[in-house]
């Protein structure tokens, strides 16, 4: 019996001192890590933008940031869009309901400060606030709009769909045409050396410059990629030269990878599918807007 | 339980007599399953190293206070304290690293290599011994898995540490987990044969 207690009593005390080790390493570092995503994710952004290293962008430039939600209330789902307002240094945020056929259900103001909006903690309870109670809320994914001088020049969208392995998650800038202007693997765990190649330049610079048309039915091509085109992707060549190349092959399906065709299928398919319904949702919002005059700084 | 062997010779034991992947053949999930390149191999091997140091120091310190009893359960917790303040670590300061590695990192705490030797030799010896012990071993972990990467990488991707310098892709086969497993194999019997014909050439008969 005495055994047993101090087994219990030691055991608990070394957890008691390990959770101690642990919870004072999390506070240390938590700051650090929001601060790094955050950093890393403004990085992709403007890369994709085409502000790499030290180009920085201009101040006209602006990110408008807008949150998609489903909402279940007893009525049934909606979808729901947290969008800034206003013009200028924009603090006010609405929240619009739309139904399934893309008709505005209502518009709320969500008292919810610039900081905040950016958690996804503090967003959700202040959505859920303007709300009331009922509803329930979930978080669908997000898009940023980039305009300049108050001209739409990009949209930055996310997507996740499921690769070979797991599920492959990129963000894609767009055109406001929707053609395709740059392309980032932001997770993936495809195999090293087969599936890990959509990273590589040659795999996805080949989307860059595919119009809305041409992605729509977008195929990949069991082919060796032409000594040329190969040049031009991964940038070994001069700019005009290389252009001219890309324009040759604008329309053309995406090369798989060898040994890889399944992720190389799953990527482009993804990409396709989401820039699809991506175009599909921006024009009822946009229209809903519109309609309703709401202001926008996009 | 006194220890007669100096530092070096206790991290040379780790490395060479007692390798933990081509002698002990202990922790060969990892070795299979992550050593495709030489920067992963190494990557994993500085974690493990860092991990095998710290626990083996921190047993070595409190090895007169654990109930006998319960030794495996505190070696496991002491491994899990470290891998998640090492996870923490890295993901706040070192994102692009983690970015690669961070799943391995979770996996150290199943590693049968560290708990054996807190087993064997920590919980035994004084600090000082248990350091140069712990750092040897990392090293050696590390060093094979390095090699290991090597020849996965060359033969399968036809580059070393990213840098293209087959120009081409001579088995793509050895990317895959399987080939790890001909790949830990063969190197096996490469140590053994040249242990083989070095005793042979001293005169020894085996």
């Amino acid at each position: 019996m005495r055994n047993i207690i101090t087994i219990i009593v030691r055991l608990t005390l070394s957890c008691l001192i390990a959770a101690f080790v642990i919870g004072l390493c999390f506070v240390l570092t938590s700051k650090a890590k929001k601060h790094n995503e955050h950093v890393n994710e403004e990085k992709v952004i403007y890369s994709l933008l085409g502000y790499k290293g030290d180009a920085h962008p201009p101040e006209s430039l602006k990110l408008s940031v807008l949150y998609r939600y489903v909402v279940s209330d007893p009525h049934g789902k909606s979808i729901g869009y947290l969008v800034p307002t206003g013009q200028g240094e924009t603090t006010a945020f609405s929240f619009i309901r739309l139904d399934l056929d893309g008709n505005l259900i209502d518009q709320k103001q969500v008292a919810v400060g610039a900081e905040d909006a950016v958690e996804q903690e503090g967003r959700d309870k202040a959505i859920q606030a303007a709300l009331g109670p009922g509803a329930e809320l979930t978080y669908a994914d997000k898009t940023i709009i980039v305009t300049e001088n108050g001209n739409r020049i990009s949209y930055l969208v996310t997507g996740k769909f499921p690769g070979f392995k797991t599920f492959v998650s990129v963000m894609l800038a767009l055109k406001p045409d929707f053609s395709v202007r740059g392309l980032a693997i932001l997770e993936q765990e495809e195999d090293p050396g087969l599936g890990a190649e959509i990273e590589k330049d040659y795999f996805k610079n080949q989307f860059i410059g595919k119009s809305f048309e041409t992605l729509k039915t977008l195929d990949v091509v069991k082919e060796p990629i032409p000594e040329e085109y190969l040049k031009a992707l991964e940038s070994r060549l001069q700019k005009e030269e290389a252009a001219k190349i890309r324009e040759q092959f604008k329309d053309h399906a995406i090369y798989a990878l060898t040994g890889a065709t399944i992720s190389s299928r799953s990527v482009t398919n993804g990409i396709s599918g989401t820039v699809k319904k991506f175009a599909y949702r921006l024009n009822i919002l946009d229209k809903v807007i519109k309609d309703q005059k709401i202001v926008v700084p996009f | 339980m006194a220890n007669d062997k100096t530092s070096m010779q206790l991290v040379a034991n780790g490395i060479l007599k007692e390798n933990p992947i081509f002698r002990l053949a202990l922790s060969m999930c990892p070795a299979v399953g992550i050593s495709t390149t030489v920067m992963n191999g190494f990557m994993l091997g500085i974690a493990v190293l860092f991990v095998q140091v710290c626990s083996s120091v921190t047993i070595s310190m409190v090895k007169n206070l654990i109930h006998p009893r319960i030794r495996i359960p505190t070696y496991t917790l002491t491994i899990a304290t470290w891998v998640t303040v090492i996870d923490m670590v890295l993901a706040a300061y070192l994102p692009e690293a983690y970015a690669k590695m961070g799943i391995f990192v979770k996996l150290i705490v199943a590693f049968a290599i560290i708990t054996m030797r807190l087993e064997m030799f920590a919980c035994k010896e004084p600090v000082g011994a248990s350091f140069w012990d712990g750092l040897g071993m990392g090293l050696g972990f590390m060093i094979g898995m390095m090699t290991i990467g090597l020849v996965r990488e060359l033969l399968g991707s036809g580059a070393i540490l990213g840098y293209d310098v087959l120009g081409f892709k001579p088995l793509l086969f050895f990317i895959l987990p399987c080939a790890g497993f001909f790949v830990v194999g063969l190197m096996m019997a490469f140590f053994n044969y040249i242990e083989v014909f070095y005793k042979r050439k001293k005169g020894f008969t085996s």
